[in-house]
Parts: structure tokens; sequence; C-alpha cells
């Protein structure tokens, strides 16, 4: 089932466009990596795709129900996310439960549904001992760690994630990517991940976008099968 | 002091002001809008001359110009996402100047708005009085029933609107209530009181809290304390009540923050004594699960 899909996009911040003649589908059940240097306009590109970004030209299309014909829930994992810098005054818990507000009304009590999920995500991403510590204190890749865990609350059908293991050792890494395999094999999630670290993560992928620099300065969006000279098939 | 009319009915305005205010700081201090009420205050000063040079009742006009000045800054926000504060600044000048303005096309509104900028908290009179219930009872419901979705805008609105929220209206919504209950605190509390009700409080609370709806009872208790302290003050020492309520909050903020330094001194010291810090040296690493067992069965695998 196609999911996404971004079709002749262009988009730029000031009058030069950073993006031109974007073409990507993602299809569910796909682990798909999008890589390039800095300044490729990678978390651009997932910005464009999530909707938080309007393209100048060009088309793109979010599948607003999953295979099931229920609501589509994503689950993205921005790169930065400012209130951590303002000592947000929230506990592990509290915020991994927020999670769970997609899923029924906003009024509704939390149900042990609720807490088994938010629990579950919180061992799956071990970081349920530390649960009731406020989130202000955590370090870098804690923090990654329970926006991670939120997103696994909510029970997303995709999961976008911007550079999700930026601040994680390498253990921990190779322990995520697995985490993100089982989602996408056994549990027919879709995984859009934005990563540097291609060789670490290439065996468990089902495709790599590519953004590369242009002869004009631009960046282009190449895929596996629209470039397939640029890489060595994977999976 | 209750036996008197006029007391009750501070109490009474005061406390609701109190209670609604300061749970709306802890959601404006978090958005980086602390200034929110500063600003609003100013632009409504704007609808206050408005109102007295076309001879409307300035109240009312400065009512609609603060809803007006709560939507311009939601608008304007959106170009300086990451510093809101900015957006606030350029409303604030706006207002003000045009406040400026027509007060000096009708120099007989000075006096009207010298009680507009100190209020008079122990003059409230009963439609001003119920003008603050219909307005709280308003904030109070938004912000019950509203309060998972800006428990998640506040946090993040990027992650918000892809988890499906109307991020816009909602953030609409709130800048309007914000609007709303400025302008009806700011005749009866006046500019000084509205902002220190809304910025003392969450910023106390912020920093004591150990979890976020904690954050919002605690300012919400300190809001209260600190005005019906205040004004019991002001009532026995014959002091202006506005300043003597913003003095009162002051004075808890300061002392929380250094009792809470105490506390993280020793509490420190104990840390490095007593068994916490073989609890935290015995901990699993966190380690990721794809099953969600406890990290500890995973570390003993």
């Amino acid at each position: 089932m196609l999911l996404a899909s971004l079709e002749q996009v262009v988009f730029g911040y000031s009058d030069v466009p950073c993006l031109e003649d974007v073409n990507i589908h993602i299809y569910s059940g796909e682990f798909v990596a999008v890589t390039g240097p800095n300044g490729a306009a990678k978390t651009t590109l997932l910005k464009l795709a999530l909707g938080l970004l309007q393209p100048w030209e060009g088309n793109v299309h979010l599948a607003p129900h999953n295979a099931d014909g229920n609501k589509l829930v994503v689950g993205y994992v921005p790169q930065h996310i400012a209130a951590f810098n303002v000592g947000f005054p929230s506990t592990i818990l509290e915020f991994v439960r927020s999670g769970r507000y997609v899923r029924g009304s906003w009024l509704r009590r939390m149900s042990k549904i609720d807490h088994d999920w938010t629990e579950k995500a919180l061992r799956q991403v071990g970081m349920w001992e530390l649960r009731h510590r406020k989130i202000g204190e955590l370090s870098g890749g804690q923090k990654q760690r329970i926006c991670i865990a939120r997103a696994l609350a909510q029970e997303s059908d995709v999961l976008i994630l911007d550079e999700p293991t930026t601040g994680m050792d390498q253990e921990s890494r190779f322990g995520f990517y697995e985490l993100m395999q089982h989602q996408v094999k056994e549990r027919g999630k879709t995984v859009v991940m934005v990563t540097h670290g291609l060789s670490e993560v290439k065996d468990h992928l089902d495709r790599i976008i590519e953004l590369e620099r242009k002869d004009d300065g631009g960046w282009k969006c190449c895929t596996m099968t629209s470039c397939s000279g640029h890489f060595v098939p994977v999976g | 002091m209750l036996h008197y009319d006029f007391m009750q009915r501070a109490f009474c305005a005061g406390g609701l002001i109190a209670l609604i205010a300061s749970a709306l700081g802890v959601y404006l201090m978090l958005r980086r809008q602390a200034l929110m009420a500063d600003m609003l205050s100013h632009v409504s000063l704007a609808g206050v001359a408005a109102g007295a040079y076309l001879s409307i009742n300035p109240t009312l006009t400065g009512f609609v110009v603060a809803v007006v000045g709560a939507v311009a800054v939601e608008y304007v926000r959106k170009s300086y996402r990451t510093y809101s504060e900015i957006s606030i600044a350029i409303i604030m000048i706006g207002g003000l100047s045009t406040a400026v303005v027509l007060m000096s096309l009708n120099q007989g509104v000075s006096k009207s708005f010298t009680s507009y900028l100190f209020g008079s908290v122990v003059a409230v009179n009963k439609t001003e009085l119920w003008l603050m219930i219909f307005v709280s009872v308003i904030g109070g419901a938004f912000l019950f029933l509203f309060r998972r979705p800006l428990y998640q805008i506040t946090f993040d609105e990027d992650t918000a609107k892809t988890g499906g929220l109307a991020v816009n209206w909602i953030s609409l919504a709130f800048s309007v209530l914000t609007g709303m209950i400025v302008a009806a605190a700011m005749p009866i509390v006046g500019v000084l009181l509205v902002s220190s009700l809304i910025v003392l409080p969450a910023a106390l609370a912020i920093r004591i809290a150990p979890s976020f709806n904690a954050a919002i009872v605690i300012s919400m208790g300190i809001g209260l304390a600190g005005v019906f302290s205040g004004l019991s003050a002001s009532y026995e020492l014959s002091t202006p009540p506005g300043g003597t309520i913003a003095l009162v909050l002051l004075f808890i903020l300061v002392t929380g923050i250094s009792v809470k330094k105490v506390v993280l001194k020793y509490g420190t010291k104990r840390f490095r004594k007593g068994n916490e810090l073989k609890e935290l040296r015995d901990s699993p690493m966190p380690r990721f699960s794809k099953d969600g067992l406890s990290t500890k069965s995973d570390s003993a695998g």
C-alpha cells in the first residue's frame, strides 16, 4: 500500500530552491533510510512528507488511512525539540503516556491498555526504571529514547525518525536498529529514518534514499531504483 | 476585614484571577510567551483610548482590542517560530504607540489611564466581578477540556501536528482566551498585577514541580496564596493592593528558589553519602528490547 508520495516536488527557504524534482514513494512495511551530507535538506524532505512544510511546486500525499482502514497514525521523532531546553516540567512517564492521547477522545480516562502500552514502550527503549525522572534531567541519548518510546506508545503505523541515534552509544544504536527492524518485519510498521550511519544500518534496510549535490549546487533525490548505480543492494 | 462588601468582592475577584492567570502562566512560559500578558494589557490600552475618543465604553473596546491583539500575535508568531517573544514585542510596540497617539488626541483620557495601569482590586463593582466570573468559567473549561492537546502543543507543535491535532486552531483559541482573561482582569487589578500573576507563580512552579500536572496545581496554589496574603497585608498596612500582591508573589518566588537551592545542596550531599549512588551504579545500562521485557532481564542475558 502506498503510504506517502512526493511527486515533482520543489522547495526552498529563500528564493533559491534547496530541493528540486523530488520523486519519492513510500510503501507500507518498508524500512527506509534517508541519507546525505550535512545541509542536504534531509529534515526538509521529512517535513515536506509530513505536511509540516508546503512545497513550492509538485504534489505531496500522505495516506489518511492505514491498510486496515483506520486513521493513519504517524509517529514523528524530530532531531531537536526546543522544549527540552526550557526545562519542560514533565516526567518521562507523563511524556511517553502523552503518545496515547491520539488514541480516542481527549477526555477519556487512561485505560489499562494505555498504561500497558506506555510501560511496554518504555521497556522497549530501556527507560522504564527512570520513568519518574523529569525529562529535563536526561542526557541527549536518553531524550532520543523517550521520544522514540512516545512514538511506539501511540502504536504508530509509520515512524518518521530524524537522526534518532544521535547521542547513542554503539551498542544502543545496534539495539535500536534491531527494534526498528522488528517493528517492520513482525508488526508491519513502516519506518523512515534519516541517518548518517548507513554502514551500521544497511543490513536492516529495504531501501535507501540519498540526497546528492547537483552540478548547479542544488540537491537532488536519488533512490535505489532511480539511481541503482550509486548503491550496493541491501537487505 | 471580610465583613466589608468591597473586601469580599476583592477576595472573590482576586482569587478567580489568581487561579486562572497562574494556570495560564505555566503554558505561556513554556511557549516562551511569558510577556504576553504585558503585551495584551498594553494593546488593550489602545482600545481603552479608542473607546474614550469615540465615546464608547472603554472596558468594552479594551476587551475587543486585546482579543484582536491576541489573534495578531498568533500570526506574527509564525514568522518568528523559535523566538516567540519577538512577536510579542512587535505587537506591544504597535499597541502602545497607538494608545499614546490616541491619548494625545483626547487629553481627558489621561486620568482613566491611571486606573487601568494600576487597577483597583478593592473597588471592584458587580459588573466587573461578573465579567471576571464569566471569563474565568470559560477559561477554566478550556484549560480543563484541552489539557491534553495543550500539553502536546506546548511541548512541540510539529509532533502535535503530525499526531493529527488542529494546532493552529487550538493555538489561536488559546491566544484569544489569554486576551479575554487579561482584558477582564486589567480594570480590576491593573497592568502590573496581571503580568505578575501570570509570570511569578508559574516561574516558581516550573522550577519545583515534580510533573506537569503538579506544575499547574502548584502555580494555582502560589497565585492564590499570593493574592490572599497580599490583599490581607494591603488592608492591614494600608498599602496599594496591586503592588502589595506583586511584592508578595516576588517574595514567594525568591524564597522558593532559595529553598530549592538549599534542598539541592544538602540533597546532593545525602546522595553522595547514601545508598542512591550504589543503587545507580548497580542499575542496568538502558538497552533496547524488541519485546519490551524489563531491562534487568536484558542485562542478565
